[in-house]
């Protein structure tokens, strides 16, 4: 989003990293029983608007789940926090992004649209080479020998890419960062578990709303697969497929048959689907994340028993909310990976596959 | 079964609905449409303890308290030699509103419990897109139990042609009555119908207000037109039908001349009235109304609950004595034109309860 705009020479203030003051300032303001995706989006608000943001940016949606209504809550909390700020809020599918982009185009004036499709493209690729990487990372977090080195190397080319102003630039940033990555010196001669990782698309892309389970599952040795990367879901949900690839989530969604039926909103289907797909890859474990009171993960974890009966994959559910600690979090991690190394061990050779 | 009714028709099986979620709601259509389609309807005893902590024990911790009462309700039902369960998947009741995600998914988190159910007869009701799509859930219901078809639609035609009567009625007797009567303090309690008429999950508080005095409105009573017609001033349309009752009937009641208090009951955990209600209160406040937000869970006890509804009503009563009238404050904000929101907050800022 950020790279889309500023090509289209709109000045950007992006929201500090989510932090603690930022969870704290969404949990002050936002209702107590909100999701946490809320609370954290709230507070980016406002951090933003103390940096001298006038109006934002947001996706939207017409439900079933809170998601849809969060720009309509967050304007009204700021309205009474004094604060009035212009919104722009992307309506798929009322809305599709080319209308967006009109509404855009009429705050900055004339842009051709050929620029305009150019910063689409070059802000999408971003998005997918990133994601490129990250698959990298989590296949290298478990083996590297000097735990963390992968992830700075990471962290380092996240703003290589993002300061890129042209294809050539990006590719550029993109094959250095993933040579640097190849290099990482890794241990080959341990068992490396496989888990997936499933639930509501915030928690999952934003490692500080989960506390970077992601992380430390890899540094416990685990090579982690996500159901959802962040470009899948911007072409999915924005695009409606418009910048081609394949979308994994119809696919997931075949799979959540016979378990879950219907789509609860959310990505409570693709949670149970994509879990069952990684059943049948022969993957170990899986854990869901979820904001406390997720709606569509609620029904998902109620229906987790099941999958794991039938396809033999245990499931770790972890809500995530602004009380959460981190001590408890590593504890259930460590327990859950031991878990998964004893039954490696027991059914090893011989891997049932649902 | 092979007893004779008076319809003459053989019953063909034994139907259990869990007395619980939406059965407040369409209870009735659901029960006398089966009668007419020769089926033996066995509802679900009225909730208590026992059926809350059976049901709590099947569900994950983190569902909220009426899809635990339902769980509870399906089990009673198991064990009654019922047929089948009638767990209807009610995606939507109206054109663009949702009813909520986790109703969505009952069938499947019932069948994914532990212990055996009867088989269950699970047509999706999903008016989303357009109100035809009522066919497909009449369909779904025939072809599950083997139905004539067109004797089901006719049914249910019916059964749904008296339910909108009573409600007509219900309605114009309200619109035609004033709001307050005299000697007694109107309340206004805004929650969905499974917590209003379910009296374990609620304390019994409709019966306890009356008692003390207090004229008690429902949602339900509140035409669904005039209900629309206060929303129609938002931005952004909400997509939830509990929603849309809920702030369509609260700002509709807000702006009727006359003293009144509002009750907000809701349940703990529910992902919806997290948002609704927050919206309810910010409204309440710039309308200098009264209101109570009370949050029912399992271990809501009937002694705390008595205690803040005295203290509410003393303190309605004791406003009401001061004879301080409630202007009524017209302009409105709730996502409307920026412009008049900042008059009509500040006008009546001066009112604004528990200062
Ligand atoms: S999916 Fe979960 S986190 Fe997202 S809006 Fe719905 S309830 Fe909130
Ligand atoms: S509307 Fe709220 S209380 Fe009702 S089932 Fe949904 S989450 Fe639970």
């Amino acid at each position: 989003m950020k790279a889309l705009l500023e090509h289209l020479g709109l000045d950007v203030v992006v929201p500090p990293y989510s932090s603690k003051r930022t969870l704290s300032l969404g949990v002050q303001h936002a209702p107590e029983f909100a999701c946490l995706p809320l609370k954290i989006n709230l507070g980016n608000l406002i951090e933003a608007r103390e940096l001298g943001a006038d109006a934002f940016i947001m996706a939207g949606g017409v439900g079933p789940c809170r998601f849809g209504l969060y720009a309509q809550l967050e304007k009204e909390i700021l309205y009474d926090l004094g604060y009035t700020y212009e919104s722009l809020v992307l309506e798929p599918p009322d809305m599709g992004i080319l209308k967006f982009l009109k509404e855009v185009r009429q705050i900055i004036g004339t842009v051709s649209w050929w620029r305009v499709w150019q910063s689409v493209r070059i802000a999408y690729r971003k998005a997918y080479l990133i994601d490129e990487l990250e698959r990298v990372l989590q296949e290298l977090r478990p083996r590297e020998v000097v735990k963390g080195t992968a992830d700075r190397i990471f962290s380092f080319s996240l703003s290589t890419i993002d300061r890129a102003k042209n294809n050539d630039d990006l590719n550029e940033a993109f094959g250095l960062a993933k040579q640097k990555l190849l290099h990482v010196p890794t241990d080959d001669n341990q068992i490396i578990l496989k888990i997936g990782l499933v639930g509501e698309i915030y928690t999952l892309l934003e490692p500080f709303a989960s506390l970077e389970i992601e992380k430390k599952l890899g540094y416990l040795g685990a090579h982690v697969n996500r159901s959802l990367y962040l470009s899948e879901w911007i072409n999915e949900h924005l695009f409606h497929g418009f910048l081609g690839k394949k979308n994994m989530n119809r696919q997931f969604k075949d799979y959540s048959y016979p378990f879950l039926n219907h789509f609860v909103g959310g990505h409570g289907q693709e949670s149970i689907g994509a879990s069952v797909a990684f059943a049948k890859e022969g993957y170990d474990g899986i854990v869901q994340l979820a904001p406390l009171t997720c709606m569509p993960e609620i029904v998902a974890h109620t229906i987790f028993p099941k999958v794991t009966k039938e396809c033999g994959i245990p499931v770790l559910t972890i809500y995530l909310d602004e009380q959460m600690g981190q001590e408890g979090v590593n504890t259930r991690l460590e327990a859950f990976t031991d878990l998964l190394r004893k039954k490696r061990a027991l059914l090893d050779p011989l891997r049932t596959i649902c | 079964m092979g007893e004779k009714t008076e319809g003459d028709g053989i019953l063909k099986y034994r139907i259990g609905i869990p007395r619980a979620v939406m059965y407040y709601q369409f209870g009735t259509i659901w029960k006398s449409f089966f009668h007419t389609m020769d089926t033996e309807v066995i509802v679900s005893g009225e909730t208590n303890k026992k059926i809350l902590d059976e049901g709590a024990t099947r569900v994950v911790d983190e569902a909220c308290l009426p899809v635990k009462v339902y769980f509870g309700h399906a089990m009673q039902l198991a064990r009654e030699e019922v047929d089948f369960l009638f767990i209807p998947r009610l995606v939507s009741i109206e054109k663009k509103a949702f009813i909520c995600p986790k109703l969505m998914g009952l069938p499947d988190m019932l069948s994914a419990g532990k212990s055996s159910l009867p088989p269950l007869i699970k047509p999706t009701l999903n008016l989303v897109k357009s109100e035809s799509r009522l066919e497909d859930f009449l369909q779904d219901i025939a072809k599950s139990l083997s139905f004539d078809k067109k004797k089901t639609r006719q049914a249910w035609h019916l059964a749904q042609g008296v339910y909108n009567k009573e409600m007509e009625s219900k309605r114009r007797s309200f619109l035609e009555n004033q709001i307050d009567c005299p000697g007694l303090t109107t309340i206004f309690l805004a929650a969905h119908p499974y917590l209003i008429h379910d009296r374990f999950l609620n304390l019994n508080i409709v019966d306890k207000l009356k008692k003390m005095g207090c004229r008690v409105i429902l949602p339900e009573e509140i035409p669904p037109e005039v209900q629309n017609a206060e929303l129609s001033c938002l931005r952004k349309p909400l997509f939830w039908s509990f929603g849309k009752m809920q702030l369509g009937s609260v700002r509709f009641i807000a702006r009727q001349p006359g003293a009144k208090g509002i009750i907000i009951l809701s349940s703990f955990g529910c992902g919806i009235d997290s948002f609704i209600d927050n919206m309810v209160v910010r409204y309440l406040k710039k309308m200098g109304v009264p209101y109570l937000n009370i949050i029912l869970d399992e271990h809501s006890g009937a002694a705390g609950l008595d205690t803040r509804i005295e203290a509410f009503l003393d303190m309605l009563r004791w406003k009401e004595s001061k004879d301080e009238d409630y202007v009524s404050t017209y302009g409105s904000y709730l996502g409307c034109d920026e412009g008049t929101a900042r008059a009509s907050g500040a006008g009546c800022s001066s009112t604004t309860l528990f200062q």
